[in-house]
């Protein structure tokens, strides 16, 4: 180990530095790199020096730890793969590895929820760089003792410590530090029961734009998709996925299990879920809102059965709906009450009847006196709103008359069901654009 | 206009441009290239209509492992090579990735030796007319303004399409055409284990597996879309087989016909279109030639680039420059100039390196379609798109085939 070029993983570490505690980043474990690569395939022996067999992968544990711990190895005994449990290593490093007693016991491995093998699982797979935004392979894994546990600490992701492992043994087993990514960063995104939960690349992903997240989840397929959508937290998933192309959107949660694709499209606005829902087909949607809480499912259910090239095709049904009598204190309220979900600029008034009235901005809500009645505030210039069965194309001539960032959709007794915002147009206007073949690198025609 | 039309409207369009100008009509047409046109000419005129069935089963392999990798780059949204080192390990990853580079390099040098022998039919040289190409299309590529030039690479390379008319004009015996489609039968010796070797070689061309899957990822192409796909995949493979069925008939009902039993010049080779276009066959010749071989060359150093950055998993865009993606660059001018520069060797025989790099693209289609085979099967990769028994035994004969040519290929060297 001591040949390790510590210059290039100072650039690194430099390059790190600042972005709280990674490991890879002291000297201590700079130090005492082990490569996964050159160890998979090397002698493991008992106290004496006698050789017990090769050591075929390294099973790691998964948990709330930042860096996971080395669980056990995968020991090739006799033509026998066999499982050594991680307490029974009494020495790793990059030239040996000895076990702590003579007697060992040869279990064959059963996987557990939870872990995976490092060669088998995660070496030369796509991972989440999360640093870097992108998805790329790994060339190899590093391994530290660290709190008392030999744990992955680091993804190299270099070209030249790739080249390295097609030569013999003698040069495949000298580490070559080059570029290494401090596991915190990055999100591995394989194992065999399909789900990593790694709390550190779940805190490093929640740094992330739900935009770059969605381009992340663009760049992947299948099992690795799934694995990156079960890493997230709920509600920053449903705002990536909000961010998605509608085919991309499709086409992932036709892989995604009912109940998973029901929990995020119930986060999700609701315009944009009945907008992908409606896509998906009967039989998929049905199993979809079946899985989903009675009342969202009935909203979703309605949006979804408007035609989407009319007002109600697009609207968000997520309304602030105050009364006449209500006082600004209350209405103020409800908007801090809906602060989280809710892109909504203020409340819509109604009458005793529920018929449109007004709609009033929070600024002019925080100006007006609390204790005063909404009623008050209502004057010119009053919203424009829309029937719920106008074509888009008239939405579009409303807005460009009105120049509001908004618009009320009525049913036919004047009743608030809904609202455009700016945003929904775009969306669906940019969808009638035709795409072609015109994404990708450039690379291919 | 409603959502719901333009909505519409957009997948026609889609369509539209798939089944004009998708990646399996492009790559159905950049198969026909001046290396695949050879190979057919010279089975029509050795031996007439007799071996046709070759060209049968290459086309049926070519549909069968197009779609197969269409599939695998829509469903695992990675590239024929980084799945290989994913499922396979380093090693297996970079032999895949030397085989696809070596037999694009081949096919690179065959490029380059249509732009020579179509050269020397308006009386230019190779010297100029080979390193003006690799000029040509450097500059295209590198300036991005390739996507244009590509349809007139694309139209030029249509004239093959004559050979469909020039075989009607021909008058072929249609009944010996189709026996010979129908009844595998062939002399065993050499040169016909040649031919049909590169004839599977330049139909089931490793660049383009490669290039499908590479087009499914870089476009991100969802599942919805590979129903187009698969469309656009098998037009383009028919397209390849029709066009060199007619290549062979022509072939056998004139050069053979009048006893002329191997092609060893580009000039020979475009006699059979003489009854279409009497005394301006060659120049038409000549300008499918260069059309086909411009269109190959412009994709092939791209897609080989492309699989290089895929094996080592850094995506590489266009819009790159040398010191973001030094190896795709790289690997790009090497292919340009290695492959212009086996042209340049004094002497260099064009019709034998048109032949022999197909023979070359068939042994290194062996480990190319055997790991295709791997992924294939695998469950954790491919999902519920997983190959059934039936498709993995297809899959597997084709693969037994290309071996026995291989094999049967090496036996004839060794022991003549």
């Amino acid at each position: 180990m001591k040949q390790t070029p510590v210059a290039s993983i100072n650039t690194v570490a430099k390059r790190l530095v600042g972005r709280g505690n990674l490991v890879i980043t002291r000297k201590s474990v700079r130090d005492s790199l082990v490569s996964v690569a050159a160890l998979i395939g090397c002698q493991v022996r008992d106290p004496n020096g006698k050789t017990i067999g090769k050591l075929v992968d390294i099973v790691v544990r998964h948990g709330e730890e930042t860096y996971p711990p080395v669980s056990g190895l995968i020991v090739k005994v006799a033509n026998h793969k066999s499982f050594i449990n991680g307490a029974r290593i009494s020495k790793l490093t990059q030239k040996e590895i000895t076990l702590s007693s003579t007697k060992i016991n040869l279990e064959n491995y059963q996987r557990r929820p939870g872990e995976s093998l490092l060669d088998a699982d995660v070496l030369d797979h796509q991972i989440v760089d999360v640093d870097g935004l992108q998805v790329v392979r790994s060339s190899d894994l590093y391994l530290a003792p660290l709190d008392k546990e030999i744990r992955v600490v680091g993804v190299d992701i270099s070209f030249v410590s790739f080249l390295r492992r097609l030569f013999p043994a003698l040069i495949a087993r000298r580490p070559t530090p080059e570029h290494v990514l401090d596991w915190a960063m990055v999100a591995s995104l394989t194992d065999s029961t399909g789900v990593v939960r790694t709390s550190s690349s779940k805190s490093a992903l929640s740094q992330l734009r739900p935009a770059d997240i969605a381009d992340l989840i663009e760049d992947l397929a299948g099992r690795e998709q799934g694995a990156l959508i079960e890493m997230l937290d709920p509600d920053l998933a449903a705002d990536a996925l909000e961010e998605m192309e509608d085919d991309e959107l499709e086409s992932l949660l036709r892989g995604l299990p009912a109940e998973r694709s029901a929990q995020l499209l119930a986060r999700m606005e609701p315009d944009e879920s009945a907008e992908v829902l409606r896509d998906l087909g009967s039989e998929h949607r049905e199993s979809i809102l079946s899985a989903m809480e009675k009342s969202v499912a009935k909203q979703l259910r309605e949006l979804v059965s408007f035609d989407e090239d009319l007002a109600g095709g697009i609207m968000t049904t997520h309304l602030l709906i105050v009364k006449e009598s209500d006082t600004v204190a209350s209405a103020l309220k409800l908007l801090v009450e809906n602060k989280e979900r809710d892109s909504s600029d203020g409340v819509v008034v109604v009458d005793a009847k529920g018929q449109l009235v007004d709609h009033i901005q929070t600024v002019e809500l925080i100006a007006a006196k609390s204790s005063s009645s909404v009623l008050d505030l209502v004057a010119k210039p009053f919203p424009t709103s829309v029937l719920i069965d106008t074509p888009i194309a008239e939405v579009v001539e409303e807005f460009s008359n009105n120049r509001g960032s908004s618009i009320i959709v009525v049913d036919e007794k004047n009743k608030p069901i809904g609202r455009i915002l700016s945003d929904d147009l775009v969306d669906a206007l940019s969808r009638s654009r035709p795409r072609g073949f015109s994404k990708g690198s450039g690379v291919l025609s | 206009m409603s959502i719901n039309k333009m909505v519409a409207k957009r997948k026609i369009r889609l369509a539209a441009f798939l089944a004009v100008m998708g990646p399996g009509v492009i790559a159905g047409l950049a198969d026909d290239d001046p290396a695949g046109i050879t190979t057919y000419s010279q089975l029509g005129t050795q031996f007439g209509y007799r071996m046709l069935w070759t060209l049968v089963i290459a086309t049926a392999a070519l549909i069968i492992f197009q779609d197969l990798g269409s599939r695998i780059g829509v469903v695992t949204r990675q590239g024929l090579i980084g799945l290989v080192r994913q499922k396979y390990g380093a090693r297996a990853g970079s032999f895949s990735a030397v085989s696809l580079i070596l037999a694009n390099l081949g096919t690179m040098t065959a490029e380059f030796a249509g732009v020579a022998a179509a050269g020397q039919l308006f009386g230019i040289s190779r010297y100029i007319t080979v390193p003006l190409t690799g000029l040509v299309i450097s500059y295209l590529v590198l300036r991005g303004t390739f996507k244009k030039a590509e349809r007139v690479f694309f139209a030029l390379s249509a004239v093959f399409l004559a050979y469909i008319i020039a075989g009607f004009m021909a008058h072929p015996n249609w009944s010996s055409a189709f026996k010979g489609m129908v009844t595998p039968s062939m002399p065993l010796n050499h040169q016909a284990i040649n031919i049909a070797t590169a004839t599977l070689g330049t139909t089931l061309a490793p660049w383009g597996l490669a290039f499908i899957q590479s087009y499914a990822v870089d476009k991100r192409l969802t599942r919805d879309d590979l129903k187009l796909l698969r469309a656009d995949v098998w037009v383009g493979s028919l397209l390849t087989g029709v066009i060199g069925f007619f290549v062979v008939i022509t072939c056998a009902a004139t050069l053979n016909k009048e006893h002329i039993f191997s092609i060893t010049d580009a000039s020979q080779a475009a006699v059979a279109l003489k009854p279409l276009a009497g005394s301006l066959a060659k120049y038409i010749f000549a300008i499918g030639i260069i059309g086909a071989a411009l269109l190959a060359a412009s994709i092939l150093p791209l897609s080989t680039a492309y699989s290089v950055s895929d094996l080592t998993g850094s995506p590489a865009a266009l819009d790159d420059n040398f010191q973001e993606a030094p190896l795709f660059y790289s690997t790009f001018a090497a292919i340009t100039i290695i492959g212009g520069g086996l042209i340049m060797i004094p002497g260099v025989s064009l019709v034998w390196i048109l032949i022999s790099s197909q023979i070359l693209n068939a042994i290194l289609l062996l480990p190319l379609l055997s790991y295709m085979y791997g992924i294939a099967k695998d469950k954790k990769l491919m999902g519920e798109f997983v190959a059934k028994r039936s498709s993995l035994n297809i899959y597997g004969s084709v693969i037994a085939l290309v071996a026995v040519c291989v094999i049967a290929q090496f036996w004839f060297l060794f022991h003549n």
